[in-house]
């Protein structure tokens, strides 16, 4: 490991580690701080408008304690978790929050968080359920209030060339993940799972454009591992909403699986696809955040009415992503109260059976503690395909 | 269920005539749309307050309100085979109870080709379709059905978006409300043309619109009977309005559901007349704040009013507000009307909210029910599986007590004089669920119930003169 | 001759056996909070049980909820994979294994003594021995004697709440109003085998099917759970050892795989400094 090499590690393991530090760096120099924790948030509108988006975390080692006074534990644990760490001051350099229409614990919170929070700015992102002619025009027409209403509070006017030009970094940001991710294509592969979640969790606290140079500052030192410093073991898949913590894919690491690919928030489902370039920049980002993310609480509709059919159309990408990383397994991971994606378990499982794919399905809450309590289920998983 | 408990629970006792009617006519409605199946009637699953009420009654269609069917289970206490069974299916029990409950039932007769053994009041029919619509409150709304699908996959989905905004400081709903009246506007004729598909027959607009007319005629009309319940002593309670939803939510465009109401409003005037109360000595004045309730243990209600203490108002499933009071275009077509009638329901609250500072239209619903119905406390349910009615309670207690309290009343001084007053307004969250029987103690309910009365008691007693 | 080790440290008990081509030690003790010093006891009683010292044991596996903490294991393994094995052993024909242990209770579809899927409940005591220990406590009666009892139980008290300590207030309640002990004990266990079943019906639940652990040597529980599940459920003569059974059987196979391979088979170093005592 050469001295640079060392210093790009140990920085994102800074940043991992006291999350928010760069942000709280940007505040002092009078940088807008705008807070979101969906992957459906457009960030080139927050970007375009001169703020800096930040991605709130959860904290699976910190109990929820004063985020229940306001908001019931019957909520999404992550989401009470980054509740509960809002509410006691740990993202108190935040200037505004933006909150999508993502699922219910989101939506109908937002007042709990807008009062409870009182930052100077918060919106809601009301997405639509369907895709249709109508519904994009609904949610192009719902950015641009969006667009003007961050406009206002950052004293900027968003022009199209602004959104451009953010859609344009974006993009260069999702063409580095993916080359990140063809470092976990070999096997064993170039890069563990633990390094990526800590890359990517890392990558969405800081301005576009510093993620992008840190991204290319870690591409470079990867490309430099000519072996790979892990051993030849089973090539696992990870599935499921959003992880922003090293605790799950670690113990599948320390209990001899290697995570080479993923469909979560935190991964290829936010990640990867791009936005369109070259007409109304307004009408790609809805395209995007509506069409392109293959979210569960987005409707798709079933044209077919055969369920072989329907699977492939809901959940190919899993396959695809499956059969590029050449996985072994794959393991499921769905939080407790999560209507979205805890309706879907079942086809879920049909549809890993229909590519023949072994799965575990966990249903967790976000908490170290239960983290901690899935060991024998993944390393008997782990026996099992062995 | 042993036929020992069975017999050991009687018949809920309501307040008036008209709560006690609503049974027998839930279970004629069920069997109706068994009937209407054989008599091969196109038969669609949706979700009450769907808006497209009188859509699907101007086009014949029978739906069932697979709520209703989740909560009738759940009121005989006869849901848990089914959790079970969707559980067994590998869906989440932390997940809604009401779909769990469904998609149980539906799997088991799919798989028997028949209704499962004793399937309450005659069982769910198969639907022709299954109208989905997630709006912004409701994410089993989006996921129910297509989960369903696994098991019946030739039964299609029309899914109806039908947004409303979100309140906030500094957008108003006028600079927004032409997008979103255009995209629901677009949606309920998207809805037209699935119908038509399935039906083979076109829309009659006139006779749309006559439905329409009357839906609105019924909106005012409950808005107004409910009114009638400020009454001291209150004419009917929240228990009873848990039965006297199902016209306004089941049968919302039909001149049944106008009559119900007719008489409901009838029978409230002659009580109030000879001033006869839910119970004969009124001593606390409830507002159900929230949630709704647990179907399994509708009893409790009677259970306060054992205490002295009456609910004469709940926010939950007063699913309508009076229409002369919201902005309607001058438009002849049934299918705006429905969409501004539909926006004008959700904002109802969001212009009183903007005038006190801190409030928010949730709470300042709470607050004009506080005023209106002279409450004294407030009492919400949080049931564990269903997201969509139950967060954001406990903030909105904890707001309404920052930004109303203590709340300032007249009261009428042993000397006849007006002293003025304040009053704390004390409050309760029961913990359960809408159908999950065995999240409930009965114990557990009825010691805090008690402890909520006794501090009702030393409220009154240390702030009154 | 050859010998091989199980240790099998549950939550509530640890399990050892020694087996040549049979069974030839095995010993039952309580798992207390000094888990590693009580493995040692337990070995060295199980060793001194078939007259072996320590070195003639050829390969040992810990297995169960303290497997890490055998310090003189060669490898360890999870109870699936071992309670696979160990079934399989006393029935070759098994398909489903249904183990209740002391703080979970598991579900495992097996195929030739191999897991192929598996569903898992250890986050609450509601579906675990747990359960029948707190509720025989709460009425009053031996752990041992509920299975007797509830079979004398013609007209089983319903018992609603999921939550144990909720189940604990109501059987008092129900007890207070005068239902028969052996209506509720009947109770309890249908809705221990309720919960069970509910959660091992998430496999697709093939015949043979076999319970193991200890709450398997209570009948009443036993034909509840055949009721539910609609299928015989078969026990095996001590459901207490077959996790052990198994991982003495899969170090067996380590070892003679190995042999085939003309390898010595991968071990972890028996930290023998833990084991003084021997």
């Amino acid at each position: 490991m050469n001295e640079k090499n060392k210093d790009i590690f140990s920085r994102i393991e800074s940043y991992y580690t006291d999350y928010g530090q760069r942000a709280k760096e940007l505040k002092n120099e009078g940088i807008k701080i705008i807070g979101y924790m969906c992957s459906l948030i457009p960030l080139e509108i927050i970007t375009a408008a001169g703020c800096v988006p930040f991605r709130m975390r959860g904290d699976v080692h910190e109990p929820i304690t004063k985020g229940d006074i306001n908001l019931e534990t019957i909520a999404c644990p992550f989401y009470r978790s980054c509740f509960d760490l809002s509410v006691k001051g740990k993202y108190d350099f935040l200037d505004g929050s933006i909150v999508a229409h993502g699922c219910d614990s989101m939506a109908r919170t937002y007042a709990v968080w807008k009062y409870t929070l009182d930052l100077p700015y918060s919106h809601f992102v009301n997405l639509p359920h369907t895709i249709s002619e109508s519904s994009r025009e609904f949610f192009r027409a719902g950015l641009n209030t969006f667009r003007k209403s961050l406009g206002k509070f950052a004293g900027k006017e968003i022009s199209d060339d602004d959104l451009a030009e953010a859609i344009g970094l974006y993009n260069e940001n999702r063409d580095k993940v993916r080359a990140l991710y063809e470092l976990r294509k070999p096997d064993p592969p170039i890069v563990s799972g633990t390094e990526i979640t800590k890359i990517l969790t890392v990558g969405a606290s800081l301005p576009v454009a510093e993620a992008n140079k840190l991204f290319d500052e870690v591409l470079e030192e990867l490309r430099q591992r000519k072996e790979s410093p892990f051993k030849k073991v089973r090539r696992i898949m990870i599935d499921g909403a959003c992880m922003d913590n090293i605790e799950l894919v670690k113990l599948i690491e320390d209990l001899g699986g290697n995570v080479v690919v993923d469909t979560l928030c935190n991964g290829t489902r936010d990640n990867l696809p791009h936005t369109d370039t070259g007409n109304d920049p307004l009408s790609a980002l809805a395209d995007r955040y509506l069409d392109k993310i293959n979210c569960p609480r987005t409707y798709r509709e079933n044209k077919e009415q055969d369920l072989q059919k329907e699977l492939e159309s809901r959940f190919g990408d899993i396959g695809f992503f499956a059969r590029e990383s050449k996985a072994d397994a794959a393991i499921l991971y769905v939080y407790k109260y999560c209507d979205p994606f805890g309706f879907e378990v079942p086809v879920r499982k049909a549809y890993f059976e229909s590519i023949k794919l072994p799965l575990l399905y966990l249903e967790d809450e976000y908490s170290a503690g239960t983290i901690g309590q899935l060991k024998t289920r993944i390393q008997a998983f782990l026996e099992m395909i062995q | 269920m042993a036929e020992e408990e069975k017999k050991k629970r009687k018949k809920r006792r309501t307040a008036t005539k008209a709560a006690a009617s609503i049974g027998p006519m839930v279970k004629a409605a069920i069997g109706g749309t068994i009937k209407a199946k054989e008599e091969g009637k196109k038969i669609a699953y949706t979700f009450i307050v769907c808006l497209y009420d009188e859509i699907l009654r101007a086009m014949d269609i029978v739906p069932v309100w697979t709520e209703n069917y989740a909560g009738v289970c759940g009121a005989k206490r006869d849901a848990e085979r089914f959790l079970e069974r969707a559980e067994s299916l590998g869906f989440s029990r932390s997940l809604c109870t009401y779909a769990l409950c469904g998609l149980g039932f539906d799997q088991w007769r799919e798989e028997l080709g028949e209704m499962p053994p004793e399937a309450p009041w005659g069982g769910q029919a198969r639907p022709d379709m299954m109208l989905s619509s997630g709006q912004i409150l409701c994410d089993p709304r989006n996921k129910w059905y297509q989960a369903a699908q696994q098991f019946m996959p030739d039964v299609p989905i029309h899914n109806v978006d039908l947004p409303y905004p979100l309140y906030e400081d500094d957008i108003h709903f006028t600079d927004i409300q032409d997008y979103y009246i255009k995209h629901i506007i677009e949606e309920l004729r998207g809805l037209v043309t699935f119908l038509e598909k399935q039906t083979g027959k076109k829309m009659d607009y006139d006779r749309l619109s006559g439905l329409v007319d009357l839906g609105e005629k019924t909106w005012n009309l409950i808005h107004e009977t409910y009114e009638l319940r400020r009454a001291v002593p209150t004419p009917m309670g929240t228990g009873d309005a848990m039965n006297t939803m199902v016209p306004m939510t089941f049968m919302l465009g039909t001149q049944e559901a106008y009559d119900f109401y007719v008489g409901l409003n009838k029978e409230l005037k002659e009580k109030i007349a000879r001033k006869e109360g839910v119970i004969e000595n009124e001593k606390y004045r409830l507002l159900w704040g929230g949630g709704l309730p647990s179907w399994f243990a509708l009893a409790d209600f009677n259970y306060f009013n054992s205490k002295g203490a009456v609910f004469p108002a709940e926010t939950t499933y007063r699913m309508v507000q009076p229409i002369y009071h919201m902005y309607m275009p001058e438009t002849n077509d049934p299918i705006e009307r429905l969409a501004w009638r539909w926006f004008g329901y959700w904002v109802y609250w969001y212009d009183k909210a903007r005038k006190r500072p801190g409030s928010h239209p949730d709470v300042e619903w709470l607050i004009q029910y506080i005023e209106d119905y002279q409450i004294d406390g407030i009492v919400m349910h949080e049931a564990f599986s269903c997201r969509t009615w139950h967060l954001g309670l406990i903030w909105q207690l904890n707001q309404l007590a920052k930004i109303y309290k203590p709340i300032p009343v007249l009261v009428l001084g042993k000397d006849g004089r007006e002293n003025k007053a304040s009053r704390e307004l004390p409050s309760l969250v029961l913990e359960s669920d809408i159908i999950d029987i065995t999240s409930y103690s009965e114990v557990d309910t009825r010691n805090r119930i008690d402890a909520f009365i006794e501090t009702l008691e030393s409220v009154k007693k240390g702030k009154t003169i | 001759m050859e010998y091989y080790a199980g240790v099998d440290i549950g939550s509530t008990m640890t399990k050892v056996v020694i087996m040549n081509k049979g069974i030839i030690s095995s010993i039952i003790g309580p798992t207390g909070p000094e888990q590693r010093r009580l493995a040692n006891k337990v070995m060295e009683k199980a060793l001194n049980k078939a007259d072996l010292a320590f070195e003639s044991i050829n390969y040992i596996v810990a297995t169960g909820y303290g497997r890490i903490n055998v310090p003189f294991a060669d490898k360890q393994v999870t109870e699936i994979t071992c309670h696979a094995k160990g079934v399989a052993d006393f029935f070759p024909e098994a398909k489903t294994v249904i183990d209740i242990g002391g703080q979970d209770s598991k579900g495992i579809k097996i195929d030739n003594g191999r897991p192929i899927d598996f569903v898992m409940n250890d986050k609450c005591a509601a579906g675990s021995g747990r359960y029948l220990e707190i509720t025989a406590d709460a009425l009053g009666i031996k752990i041992e004697d509920m299975g007797e009892l509830a079979l004398q139980s013609t007209n089983p008290a319903l018992i609603s709440n999921i939550c144990t300590i909720f189940a604990e207030q109501e059987v008092v309640s129900k007890l207070a109003e005068g239902v028969p002990l052996r209506d509720l004990v009947a109770g309890v266990l249908e809705s221990l085998a309720n919960r069970v079943s509910r959660m091992v019906k998430r496999l697709n639940v093939e015949e043979a099917v076999v319970i193991t652990g200890g709450v398997a040597k209570n009948a009443g529980l036993v034909k509840a759970l055949s009721d539910k599940l609609g299928y015989h459920v078969s026990v095996p003569p001590e459901p207490l050892l077959t996790g052990a059974v198994g991982a003495a059987l899969l170090g067996k196979d380590i070892v003679r795989k190995a042999i085939e391979n003309g390898e010595s088979p991968e071990r972890k170093e028996r930290s023998l400094k833990e084991i003084e005592i021997l």
